[in-house]
């Protein structure tokens, strides 16, 4: 039987929802699918190597950010560079840069991003992608 | 199966993953599944609420066996066979 097919939208560049989709990720590791994520705008800003480590960047709940970010630890939860590095090890997680928003934060190639992207792709991949998935998220 | 039949099998694998949080322990047994035949049983320890209803619902996409689970101190056993 064909693996399952998840893609993702990955819009947020800020460390809560990054988090959120490393799990989701796992998730999706632990059942095998296939999963293609587009990495856009702010998460590209994310996923640029002299970013991805800093933690400085919640969406939501600002006013909770540190409890939020003391509670990762507590918990022993991967960075989501990590959770998303394990994804990768444990199914077949493809990670392509949008082009345009790699322009936007100044990277325009693939070594400008950390080494968990795979390729910069048009917005037309993501498209085709989605319509064959059986599971596709924004976040 | 109840709680002392569940204690009476023979666990070939035991996953330690109560030092993680959800999808831990799921990526700890997805794992551990690989170093185990067909037919041996593996237990999983998670202190993750979330676990217990995650594993019986992998093992009948993976068509594994979920046996049960036995609640401990503060964490829990679930029990499958490959």
């Amino acid at each position: 039987m064909a693996n399952k097919k998840m893609t993702l939208a990955l819009f947020s560049g800020s460390v809560d929802k990054l988090t959120a989709a490393g799990v989701i990720l796992g998730g999706a590791a632990a059942e095998d699918m296939d999963v293609e994520i587009f990495v856009l705008l702010q998460a590209a800003f994310a996923f640029k190597k002299e970013n991805a480590q800093v933690n400085d960047r919640v969406a939501e709940i600002t006013d909770k950010k540190d409890e939020f970010l003391a509670s990762l630890k507590r918990l022993n939860a991967p960075h989501w560079t990590e959770a998303f590095r394990t994804a990768k090890e444990m199914t077949n997680v493809k990670i392509h840069i949008c082009g345009f928003a790699g322009k936007v934060w100044h990277g325009e190639k693939i070594d400008d991003f950390i080494d968990l992207a795979d390729d910069i792709v048009g917005i037309g991949e993501y498209i085709t992608a989605a319509e064959e998935s059986d599971v596709n998220l924004f976040i | 199966m109840n709680v002392e039949e569940l204690k009476s099998i023979k666990i070939d694998k035991s996953v330690d993953a109560r030092g993680t949080s959800c999808p831990g322990p799921l990526l700890a047994a997805k794992k551990a599944i690989g170093q185990i035949e067909k037919g041996q049983v593996m237990e999983v320890l998670s202190a993750d609420e979330g676990t217990k209803r995650d594993i019986p619902k992998w093992c009948n996409k993976k068509g594994f066996e979920y046996l049960g689970t036995i609640e401990e101190s503060g964490f829990y056993r679930i029990l499958l066979r490959k």
